[in-house]
């Protein structure tokens, strides 16, 4: 138990979330100072953890099920466990003064922002958790919680309906896709007999099982990172606040997916054709992505296509292979991370500043903002893989990685990088360079805090640029966990004409020539990502969607159109199927009429009394009498359970008789007296088809009952079974045993179904009555 | 909610606090008489329910009807004078999240859904008749549930029986009630 402490960074990340909730409870404004305190204890943790060398705690969790609750504190969970908690905690800072802002701007009161924190803290503990995380179920609970998290978080503006759809469209692709994950995770479960993604690593051999299972969680990963052709939730999830959108893009759910594939590569590697389709993936994000961020006008569109470019360039590393792919991989995000989040930041300060986010109407803001331009300058040299950045040693990863795959994949790694630079140039420029755009006129002071975040990370992005070495340390150890040996690289700067440094070169000079020739060419750009709005994935999911909204609406419609009708449709074919199996089965000493004892005459009496209650209902009018009449059938029914000596069923009966007249009269008076009392008299509609309906399902049901009930009774049934169990489950009466433990789950799927119903009551009556 | 507008003919007694009570002296005494043994009633069904007839189903509906026969003597202003009636939606919830409780937390033990202890043949505390077992826990569960069905459809029903009382509410219930004119089918 010595090893306890690799919980540490886990715990101090999970208890952020309810910590800040309760602190958010007490005093709105303690939720932001609390979280961001535990996500900095979370921070020292992770630090404290990757310097202690980590380690691995693995316990027992549902030993039956072969599910063990094993966490290790290794290179990967490191990387991500301190992008993680480092950037939630500059983004934390930064919310603590831009969600006042934005809720003041939305007319919502402070109180609100204590579910933004809880939820955002919740995104950092399972994110924690996910690097963490050994076992493959538990990496699927985990990557769910991210899911509802980011779902809370995009639709934070929930009067915004686009808000909502953005949310909905981002839980529906994640959720789903996390499914196939757990798909994934159960089939090699059932080929190897564990969920442990190190024993798989062992054990697993490549073949179809491999590819099929490998596939599935991969296509989890691609989806959670926003890879082609998944990609379209990602741009869409850009309603969210920014702190939001920069969390989401550097540290949290895109992080998750390339992190989900870093951590079962070491099966993943196995097998030839999952690396040939990151590979393809990976190619047609870049591509995608960078080309479409090429066309947008609003600031944050432009990022969330530059993230999926990006993490394309990961899941391509990753295909690629070999020490420097998967390392660089590991590096990339590292480098990508800091950017991208201080990108993001500047996007919303600049947003907030001048109430404007499209590049069209900004410009020449450097004079106003000089350390924003600065910090965010570098952010963007950083992205664009300009030499002193960290981001230069990315580009060098990639093309190292690339040529050991041959001059073609070498030659696509150089014009994407141009790509990326020209697309951030234009960012950057966009904002900062030029003459003042219309839209850059309002006078709102930058507070601090917003600026604060960017410049610390500008300056990271700095610092990696000369000190490579730690950042180096950690993808090399988290690479190492992926590669599943060591993957020494070593990125640096070398003044000699290297094929890297030359295919630097080659991008800057690309990179220039695309931004040179933009406006020749940027309005068929725009007809392409038109066309591809059109008849893209995005297309297939809205038609999707809205095909299940009619088919839904058409079930609703077929159910509550009539009640008759419904009635009748359950009513005669079950009937006539019956009938039929009635008809089928040979008759003969099937039915036979017992003998009639003197005992048994009150029996008879009542049953009398409920069939004579019945036809009643049948000539009732008034809708409170027909009330009564019913529960008198009802109560006369109780009484034969009574003399069946069935006393739980007969108390059953009576009670529920008793409560569900109390609610029919209940129902009654929520419609007027007038409206009541004229359908009372309205004249029968089709009596002669009811009546012939309720005939043949009748005369089916009774020839059903009979039948039955002349059988012999069998040797040992169920019922007796069970009575023979209850004493075993301390229990003296069988039917508190059976609803409570023999028949448990039946019991909670029913009383689930009434909460249901009540919550349905709730809904549509409370808060003002009958709308 | 706030009491219909005075003089508007149909609308409900209550809406007037110093008008002729609708029911009677002896049906208001009856009932606030029966409230406690009703509720007493139903405890004991809820805690003999593993040795006799009865169980959390039961215990629940006669706590109900205990209360909802307030409802009836009294009206709904009166009855929400009862903690309990104000927070009924609320216990139902607190009832199942109990009985999904104790039917999930064998998993974190490793064993099956709605495994309950003392599993079979281990000796169990008795309190009088009742048992120490997590079966029991369960079926308090349903009993909030239940009860806090009942009562709380009541409570909105009511609610919305008074807000919707007024004339302005006709026009869509006369919709509504063409709406369905085969009204009176019932399992």
């Amino acid at each position: 138990m010595t090893t306890l402490w690799v919980l540490l960074p886990l715990l101090a990340a999970l208890l952020a979330a309810p910590a800040s909730a309760l602190a958010g409870y007490l005093r709105p404004s303690l939720a932001a100072p609390v979280g961001a305190t535990l996500a900095a204890l979370a921070f020292g943790a992770s630090l404290w953890g990757w310097g202690m060398g980590g380690g691995v705690i693995d316990v027992a969790w549902a030993p039956t099920w072969e599910i063990r609750f094993a966490v290790a504190f290794d290179g990967l969970a490191a990387l991500y466990a301190l992008l993680a908690t480092g950037i939630g905690f500059a983004v934390l800072v930064y919310s603590s003064r831009y969600l006042p802002l934005h809720l003041g701007h939305e007319g919502r009161p402070e109180s609100d922002g204590v579910g933004f924190y809880f939820f955002i803290l919740l995104f950092m503990g399972s994110m924690v958790g996910l690097a963490m995380a050994q076992d493959l179920i538990l990496i699927f609970v985990f990557w769910d919680l991210t899911a509802i998290a980011s779902y809370y978080l995009i639709g934070f503006d929930r009067h915004d309906p686009d808000a909502r759809a953005s949310a909905l469209m981002a839980l529906l692709v994640t959720g789903v896709t996390a499914v196939l994950l757990l798909i994934g995770a159960l089939m090699l479960h059932a080929a190897y007999g564990t969920f442990s993604v190190p024993e798989l690593a062992r054990m697993v051999e490549p073949g179809p099982l491999l590819t099929v299972s490998g596939l599935l969680i991969a296509v989890a990963g691609l989806a959670k990172s926003a890879q082609a052709p998944l990609h379209f939730w990602l741009p869409r999830a850009m309603a969210a606040p920014t702190p939001v959108s920069a969390y989401l893009h550097s540290a949290a759910m895109v992080a998750a997916g390339v992190l989900l594939i870093g951590r079962v590569y070491p099966l993943l590697q196995k097998s030839e054709v999952l690396l040939d389709s990151f590979l393809l993936f990976g190619a047609a994000s870049v591509i995608v992505g960078g080309f479409l961020a090429l066309t947008r006008d609003v600031l944050k569109q432009l990022l969330a296509y530059s993230t999926i470019s990006q993490y394309g360039y990961v899941v391509y590393m990753f295909g690629l292979g070999g020490k420097y792919g998967v390392a660089g991989a590991s590096f990339y995000v590292i480098a990508h991370a800091l950017s991208k989040s201080a990108l993001f930041l500047t996007a919303g300060a600049v947003t907030e500043a001048t109430g404007e986010d499209r590049l069209s109407r900004l410009g020449g803001l450097r004079k106003r903002m000089p350390v924003l331009a600065a910090a965010s300058g570098a952010a963007a040299a950083g992205l664009g893989a300009v030499p002193l950045t960290i981001g230069f040693f990315k580009d060098e990863l990639l093309f190292g990685a690339a040529l050991e795959r041959g001059p073609a994949l070498a030659a696509l790694a150089v014009l994407w990088a141009a790509l990326t630079l020209a697309y951030i140039w234009r960012f950057w420029s966009g904002i900062f360079l030029g003459a003042p755009g219309e839209g850059t006129h309002g006078e709102r002071q930058l507070p601090a805090a917003l600026v604060a975040p960017v410049v610390v990370l500008g300056a990271l992005v700095l610092v990696g640029g000369i000190l490579v070495g730690p950042f180096e340390a950690l993808a090399e150890a988290a690479g190492k966990a992926s590669f599943a040996s060591p993957t020494p690289v070593e990125p640096a700067y070398h003044l000699d004409a290297r094929p890297e440094n030359l295919m630097a070169l080659a991008a800057y000079g690309l990179g220039a020539l695309i931004v040179l020739s933009w406006p020749a060419w940027s309005r068929s750009a725009l007809g392409v990502s038109r066309l591809g709005e059109r008849v893209g994935p995005e297309r297939i999911y809205d038609l999707t969607l809205r095909g299940l909204n009619r088919l839904s609406d058409w079930a609703h419609w077929a159910e509550v159109r009539d009640l008759r009708s419904r009635v009748a449709a359950i009513l005669l074919p079950a009937g006539v199927l019956v009938g039929a199996g009635v008809l089928a089965t040979p008759s003969a000493g099937a039915y036979r009429v017992g003998e009639l004892r003197a005992g048994e005459a009150p029996l008879l009496l009542a049953l009398a009394a409920a069939a004579v209650a019945s036809l009643a209902a049948t000539r009732t009018r008034p809708h409170v009498t027909l009330a009564l009449v019913l529960s008198g059938a009802g109560f006369m029914l109780a009484v034969v359970y009574a003399f069946f000596g069935a006393p739980d069923v007969a108390l059953v009966a009576v009670l529920v008789e008793t409560i569900l007249t109390l609610l029919f009269v209940a129902t009654l008076k929520l419609i007027p007296y007038e409206v009541l009392h004229r359908q009372a008299e309205l004249p029968l509609q089709r009596p002669r088809r009811k009546a012939l309906i309720s005939l043949v399902a009748a005369a089916f049901a009774f020839a059903v009952v009979w039948g039955a009930l002349s059988q012999p009774a069998a040797e040992e049934s169920v019922a007796r079974k069970l009575l023979r169990l209850t004493p075993e489950a301390h229990a003296k009466d069988a039917v508190t045993a059976i609803l409570a433990d023999f028949r448990g789950l039946d019991t909670l799927g029913e009383i689930t179904v009434v909460a249901l119903v009540l919550l349905g009551v709730a809904t549509l009556l409370g808060r003002g009555g009958t709308r | 909610m706030s009491p219909g507008p005075p003089g508007v003919p149909g609308a409900t007694p209550d809406a007037n606090p110093r008008a002729e009570p609708a029911t009677s002296v002896m049906a208001r005494k009856v009932a606030r008489l029966l409230l406690l043994p009703a509720l007493l009633v139903a405890a004991g069904i809820l805690v003999k329910g593993y040795a006799e007839s009865g169980d959390g189903f039961s215990a629940g509906v006669v706590a109900a009807l205990g209360v909802l026969l307030q409802y009836l003597a009294f009206g709904r202003e009166e009855a929400e004078k009862l903690p309990v009636v104000r927070h009924a939606v609320p216990l139902a919830f607190v009832g199942l999240l109990a009985s999904i409780g104790v039917a999930a937390a064998p998993l974190l033990f490793g064993d099956a859904v709605l495994t309950h202890y003392p599993p079979p043949g281990s000796k169990v505390v008795y309190l009088g008749t009742l048992e120490l077992i997590t079966a029991v826990l369960f079926d308090v569960g349903v009993f909030l549930l239940v009860f806090g069905f009942a009562v709380g459809t009541v409570t909105i029903f009511a609610r919305a029986g008074e807000a919707g009382g007024g004339h302005n509410r006709a026009g869509t219930g006369v919709e509504r009630g063409e709406g369905r004119s085969g009204e009176g089918t019932r399992e």
